[in-house]
């Protein structure tokens, strides 16, 4: 057990510091969230605007301008969840091949990536909660968190399936800013003729984007609609986890890893030159 | 075959690969043995790559056999780091890899190559020389029996040069099997054998004595 712990914690702590240390991306979480979700909330129109939310059947008419900033909370964690993975995934696919064919368990860091997506999807969700909450008052606080937060594990694992198959950053940053645009355009009864479309119910935010504008305006629970978002979570995550297998596998037969010295091995010590007719000795190993 | 699994050394048999209809690799066979320094030289375009991706288990070859013994080290050409972690982060990022129970033995190799006042920089910092000793580091920390290094020396300066082929050759008496690849036949009197990729096979360089 101590064995998995600490190769789990170990590769969790990495990934947190490596996202830590993207200084653009922390420059995005700190000032787009707002910077966007205000824009949005002052600059469009207050006027109501009707639409039928398909989670609860009700008929809405929520104002413009409230409806649009969280639409625009959607598109600021999707963007920063994908693009923290994605570049993550693009920048670490060599490093992550060759931690994987020297033995680290692909497991842990898989695990590791996912722990670190879900912080770091928790974390801008409930700021752009808070955010949304000064400006007005949702209906359902924490059920927009959870929405936002669904939201942000999707793209985060849409955004390491396109670092893991693009060439290019450029592809990857446009591939993720084109899906959120195309997927939150299309549903915003503000924007788009279509937003009642049965299409829509098959775009990667749907779940999330009614589940938030429940919790924007009404008083009714929409779990079914939260468990489409986290479905497509799973399904994103699942393509992003079979490609993570398939980048670092080993086609050696036997696999690079045979067994070590035990730890009764003698000391650490580089050989000594011939002449000098040292030991042969070996790093110590640890048992799993 | 006899087969060196069974202890250490690599056994490389009848190796064929192609991209679509350009052959790569005509059937290449290499053995190499416990306590050997060994190159292997070939022109840009001769195939290298290609090898070296399937001798570390990243590519699989159309035909052959390659069969590690023992433990195995890759070195490879292109510095593979996370800028983003420190030097002593790495270490300990591949320490769990390895399963080692203690830093030692990569404290010693960096001693060796001159850069253990670096522990504490971010790979992203530090200069390619430093980089390519981490790279080089990685791939030896837990003393394989198998070392692959491919063009390890680039970007050494003349000094960290020399204690590298020295380090590789107290590898090489300590019994470890050390394959070199490179593009040029520099030094090739500190090697044991030398093998040429041309045409998509590998014979032996003329250069070197058996």
């Amino acid at each position: 057990m101590r064995f998995h712990l600490s190769r789990f914690t170990l590769a969790t702590g990495f990934a947190l510091a490596e996202h830590g240390r993207n200084r653009f991306a922390m420059v995005l979480v700190i000032l787009f969230v707002p910077l966007w979700t205000t824009l949005a909330y002052l600059a469009m129109p207050d006027t109501p605007a009707a639409l039928q939310l398909h989670a609860t059947g009700e008929r809405l008419t929520p104002r413009g301008n409230e409806l649009t900033e969280i639409s625009g909370a959607l598109n600021a964690i999707t963007l920063i969840t994908g693009f923290m993975m994605f570049s993550a995934t693009f920048s670490g696919n060599r490093f992550d091949r060759r931690l994987a064919m020297a033995g680290y368990p692909r497991v842990h860091l898989v695990l590791a990536k996912v722990t670190a997506l879900g912080l770091i999807s928790a974390v801008v969700a409930a700021y752009a909660t808070a955010v949304t909450c000064l400006a007005w008052s949702p209906r359902q606080p924490l059920l927009l968190a959870a929405a936002l937060f669904s939201a942000g594990l999707t793209y985060g694992a849409l955004g390491v399936g396109f670092g893991s198959v693009l060439r290019r950053e450029v592809e990857g940053m446009f591939a993720i800013v084109m899906t959120s645009v195309i997927d939150l355009a299309l549903q915003n009864p503000i924007s788009s003729s279509g937003a009642d479309s049965p299409v829509m119910r098959f775009l990667p935010s749907y779940g999330a984007m009614q589940a938030s504008t429940a919790a924007g305006f009404s008083t009714s629970a929409v779990p079914r609609h939260l468990a489409i978002e986290f479905a497509w979570f799973a399904a994103a995550a699942l393509v992003a986890l079979l490609g993570f297998c398939r980048r670092t596998r080993s086609t050696l037969p036997a696999g690079p890893q045979s067994p070590g010295p035990g730890p009764d091995s003698p000391a650490a010590a580089l050989p000594a030159p011939r002449r000098a007719a040292a030991p042969t000795a070996t790093a110590d190993t640890e048992t799993p | 075959m006899a087969g060196l699994v069974g202890m250490s050394g690599m056994d490389v048999e009848g190796v064929h690969h192609a991209y679509g209809r350009r052959v790569v690799l005509r059937g290449v066979d290499l053995r190499l043995r416990p306590g050997s320094l060994c190159g292997i030289v070939g022109e840009n375009g001769a195939g290298k790559s290609t090898l070296l991706r399937i001798l570390s288990g990243e590519l699989r070859p159309a035909r052959g056999v390659v069969r590690h013994g023992g433990r195995f080290g890759y070195c490879p050409q292109h510095v593979v780091l996370n800028d983003a972690l420190t030097v002593r982060q790495h270490l300990r990022f591949f320490q769990r890899a390895y399963r080692l129970a203690d830093l030692r033995y990569a404290e010693e190799i960096m001693d060796m190559l001159g850069f253990t006042g670096y522990a504490g920089e971010q790979a992203g910092v530090l200069s390619g020389g430093t980089r390519q000793k981490l790279n080089v580091t990685l791939a030896l920390m837990h003393d394989p029996q198998v070392l692959l290094l491919d063009e390890p020396y680039q970007g050494f300066d003349w000094d960290t040069y020399q204690r590298f082929w020295d380090l590789a050759a107290r590898l090489r008496d300590a019994g470890r099997s050390v394959l070199v690849v490179s593009h040029l036949a520099y030094d090739t009197g500190r090697l044991d054998k030398l093998w040429r990729l041309d045409g998509g096979l590998l014979g032996r360089d003329g250069a070197v004595a058996a």
